[in-house]
C-alpha cells in the first residue's frame, strides 16, 4: 500500500493505492459504484455491466510524455465514447471518473431494467428480501416502472437441490457467476456450472452428492440475490426479524467469527433458538468465509436430548437431582479424596472455564490438569516461536513459504486450507510434507512425502538441506548439526524454497503421531523455523492444527496433554476426577477401561455421553451460544463470544460450577461474571495482560467494508461490531529472546512385519461428533465407516471396494468397509476416526487388514 | 311554582317522544361503516388454498408488534397455498392489535384484511373463538 496514484472522481482528486481496483478505491472514498458481479474476494469478470461509470484519462503528448493543458490551464480529458465498466479497471494516474452524469445514470438504470427483464420479483417469500442487493439497487437506481411484458418472463425451478444443502432457485439467479467463481477460484471445488445459454442460462451441479464442498454455505452469503439459499434456514424467519450476537465456532482450531441469529420459535416451544450461523467478518482469522461444519452444525445446541438437571448416581442408576444436592455430594468428594485429584479438560472449555477449574483443583492442592485429547503437544514451542503477532495469511504471497505438515488440512481446519490455497494462488510457496497425497498437493510442487513415522527425520532433513554449510550462532546448533547429519536428502527443491523464503511459517498437524512423536515434530519444525531466522516478525512462526477449538486456551491456562496421559494411565490413583466437557470414553479405547478404575468422577456434559454414564455426577454444561467466555484460536487469538440463546433446562457454565463447588470448599466467594474472572486471568497469566473484556470488544475498520446498512459488495454479510480479539505475544518477539534449537528425540517408527499394514488413524471434516452430528442435514455427508487401502494392498490382501474387513490395530479391532484408492500409499491403510465404530487410538501403528469372513465372523 | 312544574315536564314529554340515541346491545346491534376495521379475517383462494404466504410483512408494517408469523415450505403432499411458502404458525395478540390495519396493507396477496367483528371479549378460550370462530 505504499504507492499511490492520483485519480480524478468526480471532478475531485483522490489519492488510492496503486494497482487497487477502481470500484474499491472509490468505495474508501465514499463513492459507492453499484455492483452485482464484482467481490473484493475474487478477480472482476465484467458481466453483470452494473458498475457503469464515465471514464478517461488525461491527454499526454506523444513526443515529450507531458500532460496536454487545455485553454483554462486544467488537463485536457480523453474521454472514452461509451460507458466502461468500473470493476474491470485498475487505478491509474490521470484517471477521470464520473460517477453521477446523466449518461451514468441511465445506463444503470437500464442495466436494471434488463436484470428485472425475468426476474420474479418474488420478494416477499424470498429470503434474501430485506438484505438483498438487487432489491437496494433497484431502489436506487431502478426505473420504477419496466416496458417489458410480465407475462414474458422466463419460469424456471424456484427450488431446485444443488446438493441436500444448497437451494437453487433459478428464475432469481442474476449470472453473476459469484457461486461458480467462487468454488472454482477459490476454493478449487468445480463443481458449479453454467447449463444452457441466454436468459435460460442456469447454474447445475455437476458433483455427486451434488455441490460437494465444504465451503457451499459461502455462496449464499456471496450471492446478491436470493437464488441460493441454505436448506437449514430456508424460510427460517425474515432477515428484520434475527437478533443477532457475536460468537465463535466451536469446531476448529481457526475460531472462526461467528454471528449467531437467533428467533423464538414456536416448534422449539417457544424458545428462542439459533435461526443461523453467518461469518462475522474478521479478515484476521476468517476474513467473510466459514466452512459448512461451522454453518450448519449448531442443532446440538438445541437438541432435544440435551441433560437439562444434574444427575446423581444412586443405587447404580444416574438420576435427577437438585442443584445443591449435588454440588453438595461433588464438593464432599473432593474435600475427602484430598490431594488425589484430576481434572480434564475438554476440547471447547472456554478460557474462564478453564480458569475456574485450575482454581478449583489447585485450591485442594490437586496437581494434574489435563487438556483432552491429549493427541498433539508442543505448547511451550508455541509459547517461544509460535506465529507473531499481526500475522495474517492474507499478508502472504511473493516471497513467503509456508510449509504443512502432517496434516489433511482441509479435514482438519477447513479456513486454514482455504487462507493457505489462496496465499498459494498469490504466489506464496507451499511445502506440503504428509504421508499421503492431500487436497492441499495441488497448488505446489514441493510435495514431500514420508513413510508414517519418518516425520521428524524429514523435517531434520528438510532443515540440513535449507541450511547446507550455513551455521547459525545460535543456543544448541552444534548438538542439532550432530544430530542432523545422519538426517536424509529429502527434497533439495523444497529446501531452496524454505532457504529462499523472506517469510516462513510452519503449519504442524499430528496425523498418526502418538503425542510423544508430536512433540519431537514440533520441535523439528521449531528448529526450522529458529535456524532459518524466521521466528519473532508477523508471517513467521509455529501453528499447531490443534485437536479442538480452545486447545490453545487451555495450554495457556496451565493444563497438558501430558497431565491427561498420566491421568488415564494412573486413574486408579486419583479418587476423583472432574472431567468437563470432554468424552474420553468414547474417543481413546485407554480412556475408556481406564475410567472404570477411577474413583469419584464428576463429569459435565451436554450429553449423556459414554464418559457421562460412567460418572458419579453429571452436571448439566452450558453449551457456547448459552453464556459469555472467550477463546484462544491457534493463532493464538483471545476472542470473545456472546450469550445467544437462553440456557437449557437448568444447565450452568463451568465457570459458574467450578467456581460454586470452589465456594462450597470454603476456596472464597464465587466470582459474579465471567468478565471478572477474565480480568483474574488478565492479572495472573502474564502473556494474558490487557486482554480484558472491553479490549477484546475492540473493532476496527476493515477492508472489503461489507455488512453495512448499504448492502455494499452485495450478499449477506456480518460487520463485526463483537471484537476482533487480540492475540498475544510469544518469547521470540520480545527483546530479551534467546534463539535456542534442541534436537528432537522421536520415537521409534512403526515397522510392519509380513501382511501387516501401517494403520494410520485420520481425522475428517464430517464426522459423528457428539455436537456435530446433532445435524440431520450433514448425516449424508458422513461417510460409513471406512478403512482405505491402496490397489496393490487391497489386491494383495483380497479385498475389494465396498467389502467388510476387520481393521486391527494397537489392541483395538473394528469392522469397516473397505475403500481402494490410488492417493493411500503402498503399505499404509487409511481409518478414519469418529466414524460411529466405537473409541479408537489416534496414533498410528503396526496393524492388519482382513476381509471379514475371512476372520471368521 | 306550577309554571316550574310545567316547564319541568314539558323537557320531560320532549325525552319521551324523542328518538332514544342508545340501542338495545346485543339484542340490537348497530352496522357499522364499510371501512370499519375489526377482527382480522385470513381468507382463502376459491380452491380452499389459502392466500397468506408466510411473507411476514404483516408482522413487520405491525406498529405493536402485535402478529407472529413462522413460515414452512409446502409440499406436494401436504399443500396449504399456491406457492412455495407458506405460514406455518399464524397469531395475532388481540391484547396488543390496535387495530390500525396496516398489515392490511402491506399484505402483498390481500389474505388478511379486517373485519367487521368487534366483539373480542369472551369468556371462553379466546384463541379457539377468534382463530375459528
Ligand atoms: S432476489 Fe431480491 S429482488 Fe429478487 S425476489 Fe429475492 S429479494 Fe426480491
Ligand atoms: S446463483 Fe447467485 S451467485 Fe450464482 S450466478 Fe446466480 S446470482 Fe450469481
Ligand atoms: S474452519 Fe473451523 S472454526 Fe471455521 S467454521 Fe469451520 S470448523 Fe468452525
Ligand atoms: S402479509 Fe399477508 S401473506 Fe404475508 S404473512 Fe401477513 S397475511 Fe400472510
Ligand atoms: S460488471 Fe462490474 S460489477 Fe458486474
Amino acid at each position: 500500500m505504499s504507492e499511490t496514484v492520483t485519480i480524478y472522481l468526480d471532478d475531485r482528486a483522490i489519492e488510492a493505492p496503486k494497482g487497487m481496483n477502481l470500484v474499491d478505491a472509490c468505495k474508501l472514498h465514499g463513492v459507492d459504484i453499484p455492483v452485482f458481479c464484482y467481490h473484493p474476494k475474487m478477480e472482476p469478470v465484467g458481466m453483470c455491466r452494473m458498475c457503469l461509470i464515465e471514464l478517461g484519462f488525461e491527454q499526454r503528448d506523444r513526443t515529450t510524455g507531458e500532460v496536454v493543458l487545455g485553454e483554462d490551464g486544467k488537463p485536457l480529458v480523453r474521454w472514452f465514447p461509451t460507458l466502461q465498466t468500473a470493476c474491470t479497471q485498475v487505478v491509474s494516474e490521470g484517471m477521470h471518473v464520473r460517477t453521477t452524469t446523466e449518461a451514468v445514470r441511465r445506463g444503470r438504470k437500464d442495466i436494471i431494467e434488463f436484470i428485472l427483464t425475468s426476474h420474479p420479483l418474488d420478494c416477499p417469500v424470498c429470503d434474501k428480501g430485506g438484505e438483498c442487493p438487487l432489491q437496494e439497487l433497484t431502489m436506487d437506481f431502478g426505473p420504477g416502472k419496466s416496458r417489458f411484458l410480465y407475462d414474458e418472463k422466463i419460469h424456471l425451478a424456484k427450488r431446485y437441490p444443488l446438493g441436500e444443502q444448497i437451494y437453487l432457485d433459478r428464475e432469481r439467479c442474476i449470472q453473476c457467476a459469484r457461486c461458480i467463481r467462487y468454488v472454482e477460484e477459490i476454493t478449487d471445488d468445480p463443481v458449479l456450472q453454467f447449463y444452457e445459454r441466454g436468459r435460460r442460462l442456469q447454474i447445475i451441479s455437476t458433483s455427486e452428492p451434488g455441490f460437494d464442498s465444504k465451503f457451499s454455505g459461502n455462496t449464499t452469503d456471496i450471492c446478491p440475490v436470493g437464488a441460493l439459499t441454505t436448506a437449514d434456514f430456508r424460510f427460517g424467519a425474515r432477515p428484520w426479524e434475527l437478533d443477532s450476537a457475536a460468537s465463535i465456532c466451536t469446531h476448529c482450531p481457526v475460531g472462526c467469527n461467528l454471528t449467531l441469529n437467533t428467533r423464538l420459535d414456536r416448534d422449539a416451544g417457544g424458545r428462542v433458538i439459533i435461526k443461523r450461523v453467518m461469518p462475522r467478518q474478521n479478515e484476521q482469522v476468517n476474513e467473510i468465509w466459514i466452512c459448512d461444519k461451522g454453518r450448519f452444525g449448531h442443532h446440538f445446541t438445541a437438541a432435544p436430548d440435551r441433560i437439562t438437571t444434574p444427575l446423581v448416581r444412586k443405587g447404580g442408576k444416574l438420576v435427577e437431582a437438585t442443584w445443591s444436592e449435588a454440588l453438595e455430594l461433588v464438593a464432599g468428594m473432593l474435600k475427602s479424596a484430598g490431594k488425589a485429584v484430576g481434572a480434564l479438560a475438554g476440547p471447547t472449555l472456554s478460557n474462564e472455564d478453564l480458569w475456574a477449574l485450575r482454581r478449583l483443583v489447585e485450591g485442594q492442592r490437586g496437581a494434574r490438569l489435563g487438556v483432552w485429547p491429549p493427541t498433539m503437544t508442543g505448547g511451550d514451542l508455541i509459547a517461544e516461536v509460535g506465529v507473531a503477532q499481526g500475522t495474517n495469511f492474507t499478508d502472504m504471497g511473493k516471497g513467503a513459504c509456508i510449509v504443512v505438515v502432517a496434516s489433511d488440512l482441509e479435514e482438519e481446519a477447513p479456513i486454514y486450507w482455504h487462507r493457505v490455497k489462496v496465499a498459494a494462488d498469490r504466489g506464496a510457496t507451499l511445502v506440503v510434507v504428509n504421508g499421503r497425497a492431500t487436497k492441499l498437493d495441488r497448488y505446489t510442487r514441493h510435495r514431500v512425502r514420508y513413510h508414517y513415522g519418518d516425520e521428524v527425520a524429514t523435517l531434520n532433513g528438510l532443515l540440513r538441506q535449507a541450511l547446507g554449510d550455513a551455521a547459525p550462532d545460535i543456543d544448541g546448533f552444534d548438538q542439532l548439526r550432530a544430530a542432523l547429519e545422519n538426517a536424509p536428502a529429502v527434497d533439495a527443491a523444497a529446501a531452496q524454497a524454505i532457504a529462499g523464503a523472506t517469510d516462513l511459517v510452519v503449519i504442524v498437524g499430528g496425523e498418526g503421531l502418538s503425542m510423544a512423536a508430536h512433540g519431537a515434530l514440533m520441535q523439528a519444525a521449531a528448529n526450522l523455523l529458529v535456524a532459518t531466522g524466521h521466528v519473532g516478525r508477523p508471517n513467521n512462526g509455529l501453528l499447531a492444527v490443534w485437536p479442538g477449538a480452545n486447545t490453545q486456551g487451555a495450554l495457556d491456562m496451565g493444563f497438558t496433554p501430558e497431565d491427561a496421559t498420566h491421568i488415564i494411565d494412573n486413574a486408579a490413583s486419583f479418587e476423583a476426577l472432574i472431567i468437563a466437557g470432554a468424552d474420553p470414553a468414547d474417543e481413546d479405547p485407554r480412556a475408556a477401561a481406564a475410567l472404570q478404575e477411577a474413583g469419584f468422577i464428576v463429569a459435565t456434559a451436554l450429553f449423556l455421553t459414554p464418559t457421562a454414564e460412567l460418572a458419579d455426577v453429571v452436571l448439566p454444561r452450558m453449551s457456547f451460544a448459552e453464556r459469555d467466555g472467550t477463546f484462544t484460536n491457534g493463532e493464538r487469538r483471545v476472542q470473545r463470544f456472546c450469550k445467544a440463546i437462553d440456557r437449557v433446562g437448568e444447565s450452568r457454565a463451568d465457570w459458574q460450577i467450578f467456581q460454586q463447588v470452589g465456594a462450597a470448599l470454603g476456596q472464597g466467594r464465587a466470582m459474579p461474571t465471567p468478565g471478572v474472572v477474565m480480568a483474574q486471568i488478565v492479572e495472573r497469566v502474564p502473556w494474558y495482560a490487557g486482554m480484558d473484556y472491553p479490549t477484546l470488544a475492540e473493532v476496527a475498520p476493515q477492508f472489503p467494508m461489507v455488512g453495512g446498512e448499504d448492502l455494499y459488495y452485495g450478499g449477506t454479510m456480518y460487520k463485526n461490531a463483537g471484537g476482533l480479539g487480540r492475540q498475544w505475544a510469544v518469547a521470540a518477539e520480545q527483546a530479551s529472546y534467546q534463539a535456542r534449537v534442541r534436537v528432537p528425540k522421536a520415537p521409534a517408527a512403526p515397522k510392519p512385519g509380513k501382511g501387516e499394514l501401517i494403520v494410520v488413524p485420520v481425522r475428517l471434516l464430517y464426522d459423528q461428533g457428539t455436537e456435530f452430528y446433532k445435524t440431520q442435514l450433514v448425516h449424508r455427508r458422513v461417510p460409513q465407516a471406512y478403512v482405505a487401502l491402496n490397489a496393490g494392498d487391497a489386491a494383495r490382501l483380497s479385498v475389494r471396494e465396498g467389502a467388510r474387513v476387520r481393521v486391527r490395530l494397537a489392541g483395538t479391532e473394528v469392522e469397516v468397509a473397505a475403500r481402494v484408492r490410488a492417493s493411500v500409499p503402498e503399505g499404509v491403510a487409511l481409518l478414519p476416526l469418529n466414524l460411529g465404530v466405537g473409541p479408537l487410538p489416534h496414533a498410528a501403528s503396526v496393524g492388519t487388514v482382513a476381509v471379514a469372513e475371512a476372520v471368521g465372523a | 311554582m306550577i309554571g316550574d312544574m310545567v316547564r319541568g315536564l314539558v323537557t320531560t314529554i320532549k325525552h319521551v317522544i324523542q328518538r332514544p340515541v342508545t340501542i338495545e346491545y346485543p339484542e340490537v346491534r348497530r352496522p357499522v361503516q364499510p371501512r370499519f376495521k375489526g377482527r382480522h379475517w385470513l381468507h382463502r383462494y376459491e380452491n380452499g388454498l389459502e392466500k397468506c404466504i408466510g411473507c411476514s410483512l404483516c408482522a413487520a408494517a405491525c406498529p405493536v408488534e402485535a402478529i407472529w408469523v413462522e413460515a414452512e415450505v409446502n409440499t406436494d403432499d401436504e399443500r396449504y397455498s399456491p406457492g412455495e411458502r407458506y405460514a406455518k404458525t399464524y397469531e395475532i395478540n388481540y391484547l396488543r392489535c390496535i387495530f390500525c390495519g396496516y398489515c392490511e396493507d402491506a399484505c402483498p396477496t390481500e389474505a388478511i384484511t379486517m373485519g367487521h367483528m368487534y366483539e373480542l371479549s369472551l369468556y371462553v378460550a379466546r384463541r379457539r373463538d377468534l382463530h375459528q370462530g
